[in-house]
């Protein structure tokens, strides 16, 4: 049995790759890695770090003396470092000190340190590249080092210093965030850091240096066990306690909302029937902020994707999600009006959000308070709103805020002069639009507001 | 010692980690030893963190049940 149907994401390490066969995601361990693997098996390393639910679970299912595959448990929505909130990116960062400390300890090492090893998973970031690990070779230097700054610390200063956005650059840099550029854009005083001007800005400088001196031989290198200790303990001690100013804001979202308590409890009670109704295992909430609605649902739901644009939102739902161990609950930064994309090497490394929300096709999809926004902020005709939703999911509960309500009256006085090409917006042609991609099931009015919730079966 | 040259370790960023490990080692020694002060003088904030120490515990590696293994 030799695997083939490599996943196109795997390729950069020689040492096995990613195949799925019949739907189900499996990794080919090529003979280059027998070695480390057998230690690593051997020496329970791999049961360690599984049993303290930092490496995913995976069982042996076949080994030759030319291949070996493994399966590892199956993620059920992937999602990647562009699409993380600033603590959510930390916590990926110190998995993967973590790791490291406890790798080397044990006579391994991390090999690399990209933060796609990294996803979000049952309530908690867990490393899911099961052949990172090579052999400590005694007073050699971490030789991931310069990639977890480019991949981690460098993105989170950024998110720091420059806007939570930054964090959007890993899209970009599929393989790290250039040194010399995350150097060029913290603000000056990181410079008078003697933590941040070693880590950042020297480790630049040195990179421009060495980067001509190539030989074709990388110099060799000494540096003790004792010392990169140092710099993992450094580094998880500094990037714990990296904050936010503005993580105050956390939360306030609901109370600057027009609606009356009773009106809250109302929708809440709805959608928990409608949920229930459809016995419903996974849903996907589009703008679902800190995630209130979607843990007002007492149906018990299997998973629930949440996601947002406002990342101190989806900050503040994955520290619920911690504190109160959560493990259904999946929060992630999203943009309706801009989608991760495909990325990578021919397009295919990372998976746009559509290609991985229609194959994880929740049973429900909630649109709550969003359609006012992608219509009068985005301009996003109905139709094309409604072809959007009807791509993922079977059914779609959607809240319409009608003209008047004050949040459109806002949106709307925004526009201006332009405000009269906004007339179209009205629940007629909502419905209308609607019913070109699905078929009403229920609508309520919701009392004493000007809302109206809508649950809708796909054509 | 299997060396997999996939990608490029950075011949500076190899040869800096002396320098950072430095730097941190005294920062570290430092931290250690204003939290030993802090702590004998009764001045020492509680952790309300929600991230962990960077050890693993050994309770978390050793008694697990098996219900949430191979699934």
């Amino acid at each position: 049995m030799i695997s083939n149907n490599r996943h196109p994401s795997s390729f950069r390490d020689p040492s096995g790759f990613i195949f799925v066969d019949q739907g189900i995601v499996k990794r080919s361990i090529s003979p280059l890695y027998f070695k480390p693997y057998k230690a690593l098996k051997s020496s329970s390393f791999f049961k360690k770090l599984q049993n303290a639910g930092l490496l995913i679970l995976h069982e042996e299912l076949f080994a030759s003396s030319e291949e070996i595959i493994i399966q590892p448990e199956q993620i059920s929505f992937m999602n990647y470092p562009y699409e993380w909130s600033f603590n959510q990116y930390k916590e990926a960062a110190l998995l993967t000190l973590k790791i490291q400390k406890f790798a080397l300890e044990n006579g391994f090492s991390l090999k690399d340190a990209s933060a796609f090893n990294v996803t979000f998973y049952k309530g908690k970031m867990v490393f899911i590249d099961t052949l990172s690990f090579d052999f400590y070779k005694e007073n050699s230097p971490w030789r991931a080092y310069k990639q977890f700054i480019s991949h981690f610390f460098g993105p989170l200063l950024l998110a720091k210093y420059n806007g939570l956005e930054s964090l959007k650059l890993m899209n970009s840099f599929i393989d790290g965030v250039p040194i010399k550029m995350v150097s060029s854009m913290l603000p000056l005083k990181t410079k008078l850091n003697p933590f941040l001007y070693s880590n950042i800005h020297l480790l630049a400088k040195f990179e421009e240096k060495h980067n001509e001196d190539y030989k074709g031989v990388s110099k060799e290198s000494t540096l003790s066990k004792k010392a990169q200790l140092n710099i993992i303990k450094g580094l998880y001690d500094f990037i714990k306690k990296m904050s936010l100013k503005t993580s105050s804001e956390w939360g306030n979202y609901y109370e600057k909302t027009n609606y009356a308590n009773d009106a809250f409890d109302q929708k809440a009670t709805i959608i928990d029937g409608w949920i229930k109704q459809l016995e419903a295992k996974t849903v996907i909430d589009v703008g679902g902020n800190d995630g209130t609605f979607v843990r007002k649902i007492k149906h018990e739901l299997h998973e629930a994707l949440v996601c947002d644009i406002d990342y101190n939102a989806v900050d503040a739902n994955h520290n619920y999600v911690k504190t109160h161990k959560e493990t259904y609950m999946l929060p992630f930064v999203f943009d309706v009006l801009n989608p991760s994309a495909n990325i990578g090497f021919n397009n295919k490394e990372r998976d746009s959000f559509l290609k991985r929300i229609k194959a994880y096709a929740p049973d429900v999809t909630m649109a709550l308070a969003v359609i006012h926004h992608t219509t009068l902020s985005g301009n996003i005709p109905f139709e094309m709103s409604a072809e959007f939703f009807s791509t993922f999911s079977k059914h779609l509960i959607i809240e319409f805020p009608k003209r008047n309500d004050s949040w459109v009256q806002r949106l709307l006085n925004t526009k201006g002069e332009f405000k009269t090409h906004f007339d179209f917006y009205n629940i007629d042609n909502f419905e209308s639009s609607y019913s070109k991609y699905f078929s009403l099931v229920e609508k309520v009015a919701i009392d004493n507001s000007e809302r109206v919730m809508y649950i809708y079966k796909s054509l | 010692m299997t060396h997999f040259l996939y990608f490029d370790p950075g011949l500076g960023a190899m040869i800096i980690q002396a320098i950072v490990a430095a730097v941190a080692g005294v920062l570290l020694f430092s931290k250690n030893l204003l939290y030993k002060i802090k702590l004998f003088l009764g001045i020492s904030k509680p952790n309300d963190d929600v991230f962990d120490d960077i050890d693993v515990k050994d309770s978390d590696i050793e008694s697990k049940s098996t219900s949430d293994k191979q699934q």
